[in-house]
């Protein structure tokens, strides 16, 4: 067995998880993670399975795309790399970083270079825009994993001075403060 | 994995409704630092305060940072000094106070409580120092805070306290006149004083209790307001249902502090105690427990309904602090302190909060009467008057309640006085019978424990 990723890009309707999951079920692959969004009206599913030993992810690419055709659905399969994003456990933390304020072009970009340049990993990211001056239309939240070996004070020191700069308010706190308040 | 609303509410809980921890309080024991010779006392409790405390601000302005939500007042409170520093006389008292002052200085915590004296069933040689070196003891420092136990329910109420208390206020508001009396707003009489309340002024460490103990006092009277209104314009709801409400607020708010409680605790080392989650106002708009009977629809706080809806309040807050945590202790509830909140200010000074309706609505709130600015040439006897009313609440409903009432120097109903920070100003309110001499106060002794105490 070995671990692939397949993404799944199509526009929304009923029945895409259903018709990639039977296709993966078929060909005897094991899913261990299935996550999806919608982004407005596109979707995008990412499956972690898996595979057979004698299924390479170009054969379950071109499979899948053969079984769903017609269906308007982008498929992409790929190994997953093992020594990716460490998983939370000892002596790492996970923090929300979440900024609003007047939306700028290219305020997607900016936050992550800092995070990138301290070597922290985005756990997930959600940025809602929706135009004009109201800072709650305009968000965006990073959950960052923050290792030991991650200069925590810099790396937060300068996402601070970024966020004055293009005069967004952001806050910074452990995820845990989430926890205690809406995971009762 | 959070969603959108989640991360919102949380950081608008912070950012607009005034969420904050209010108070980290370290108490410390101080039984093993008892001596006969002052100068080892007091080099005793220096070494014990500052051994336990000297981390505390730090760690807890590290932990506030960590979770973006600040820890507004690091505090502490230790065993009472009428019990440990017992063979004192009243000007060694005052020694201590200063000694005590300048180590709350030292480790830049804003109070130090448990200058105080346990009285509820009469009076030892060391209460009566205690007692004697209040108001000198007062005036010489800032940052010591003063309370003495002059009633239970288990014990009565010992009216020979009231008296000594209530001469021991006025003296207090005498020799602070230049500052309208301030050094009553240091100090406050209880009955069923809580042994691990975080907040201040009342603040002690319990005889019963560890060495050294971290209790948290949250607050949050904006984020439960906001939610109120929140729900009111959504739709329209019952008072059971604005009740769920506020005790699902009262939940969220108390899991913040025992988060942030339970970690100041480990990174010191020390035992978590409690959480007391108190609607605990700020001269600040938005942060007022006054504003919160606006948003349930009465006209002012101290209009008819009042009474009733802090019943409401501060029972909604008490469950959901429970549902929260089994570690809730304190007061837990709702303070309704005059001069510390805008609007219970403004209402009293419009005349529609009397201090008659204030002792009422402390039947049902968690404290009693709070920052209450009087004329200062109100009589020993009518301030005792009401000290033993207070007392008489506490005692017959099994609660805690408390007078933090200022005589001000040379003032009279109507003038303002203002105290500064978070003890806020307010106009000095009427007292009836300002004057009238009172024989009852007079007789001393003990009212004698009610029937209901009998429950061995």
């Amino acid at each position: 067995m070995h671990k692939l990723i397949i993404t799944v890009l199509a526009k929304d309707r009923p029945g895409i998880i259903a018709q990639v999951s039977d296709v993966l079920y078929q060909l005897d692959c094991n899913l261990e993670n299935v996550n999806q969004m919608i982004l407005q009206n596109e979707f995008a599913g990412f499956f972690l399975t898996q595979a057979p030993a004698d299924l390479p992810p170009e054969t379950l690419e071109t499979t899948l795309k053969e079984k769903t055709q017609g269906a308007g659905l982008t498929i992409h399969v790929t190994h997953v790399e093992e020594n990716g994003a460490p998983a939370p456990g000892q002596g790492t933390d996970i923090f929300l970083i979440t900024t609003s304020g007047p939306d700028h072009k290219g305020l997607v970009a900016r936050f992550p270079a800092i995070i990138a340049k301290y070597q922290a990993h985005i756990l997930n990211l959600k940025a809602v825009f929706k135009g004009g001056p109201k800072p709650e239309a305009n968000v965006m939240s990073y959950q960052v994993i923050i290792t030991p070996d991650v200069d925590s004070q810099g790396l937060f020191a300068e996402l601070r001075e970024k966020a004055a700069e293009l005069d967004l308010d952001i806050r910074i706190q452990h995820r845990n403060i989430f926890d205690a308040i809406n995971k009762i | 994995m959070f969603e959108d609303h989640e991360i919102l509410s949380t950081i608008e809980m912070v950012k607009n409704e005034n969420l904050d921890v209010r108070a980290v309080t370290m108490g410390i024991n101080l039984f093993d630092c008892i001596s006969h010779d002052l100068d080892q006392f007091k080099a005793n409790i220096r070494k014990k305060i500052i051994g336990h405390a000297a981390d505390l601000v730090t760690t807890c302005d590290a932990v506030g940072e960590k979770y973006g939500i600040q820890v507004v007042n690091k505090r502490i409170s230790i065993s009472p000094i009428g019990l440990v520093a017992a063979p004192f006389s009243p000007d060694q008292m005052v020694e201590v106070a200063k000694e005590l002052n300048a180590i709350a200085r030292e480790v830049g915590i804003d109070f130090i409580g448990g200058f105080s004296a346990l009285v509820e069933k009469g009076m030892a040689t060391g209460d009566k120092s205690l007692i004697a070196a209040l108001p000198q003891a007062l005036a010489e420092t800032q940052r010591v805070c003063a309370s003495v136990n002059v009633a239970s329910t288990k014990a009565g109420i010992n009216m020979d306290a009231v008296l000594e208390m209530s001469r021991a206020i006025k003296k207090t508001a005498e020799i602070t006149a230049a500052d309208d009396g301030l050094g009553c707003a240091k100090l406050c009489v209880f009955a069923n004083i809580p042994q691990d309340m975080p907040f201040m002024a009342g603040a002690y460490l319990g005889v019963g209790v560890a060495d050294a103990v971290i209790n948290v006092g949250v607050s949050g009277p904006g984020v439960v307001k906001r939610a109120i209104e929140r729900s009111l314009e959504e739709k329209k709801m019952g008072l059971g249902q604005v009740a769920e409400v506020i005790k699902k607020t009262a939940c969220k708010v108390t899991r913040i502090g025992e988060l942030i409680g339970r970690e100041v605790a480990d990174k010191l080392g020390i035992r978590f105690g409690i959480v007391d989650l108190s609607l605990a106002p700020t001269p600040t708009v938005g942060d007022s427990i006054g504003e919160i009977f606006q948003a349930l629809g009465l006209p002012f706080i101290g209009a008819p309904g009042s009474t009733a809806a802090l019943a409401m309040l501060n029972d909604a807050v008490k469950k959901g602090g429970a549902f929260a945590s089994s570690h809730v202790g304190g007061l837990s509830g709702a303070f309704i302190p005059v001069s510390e909140d805008l609007n219970i200010a403004q209402a009293a000074h419009e005349g529609h909060l009397t201090v008659e309706k204030l002792e009422a609505m402390t039947c049902v709130c968690s404290v009693g009467l709070d920052m209450v600015p009087v004329p200062g040439d109100i009589t020993t006897d009518c301030l005792a008057g009401i000290i033993a009313d207070e007392m008489a609440i506490g005692m017959i409903n099994m609660k805690t309640t408390a007078t933090r009432i200022i005589p001000v120097p040379g003032k009279k109903a109507g003038d303002l006085v203002h105290f500064g920070g978070l003890l806020g100003e307010a106009r000095i309110m009427d007292v009836p019978h300002l004057k009238r001499t009172n024989e009852f106060v007079g007789y001393g002794g003990q009212i004698p424990a009610p029937i209901h105490s009998l429950k061995n």
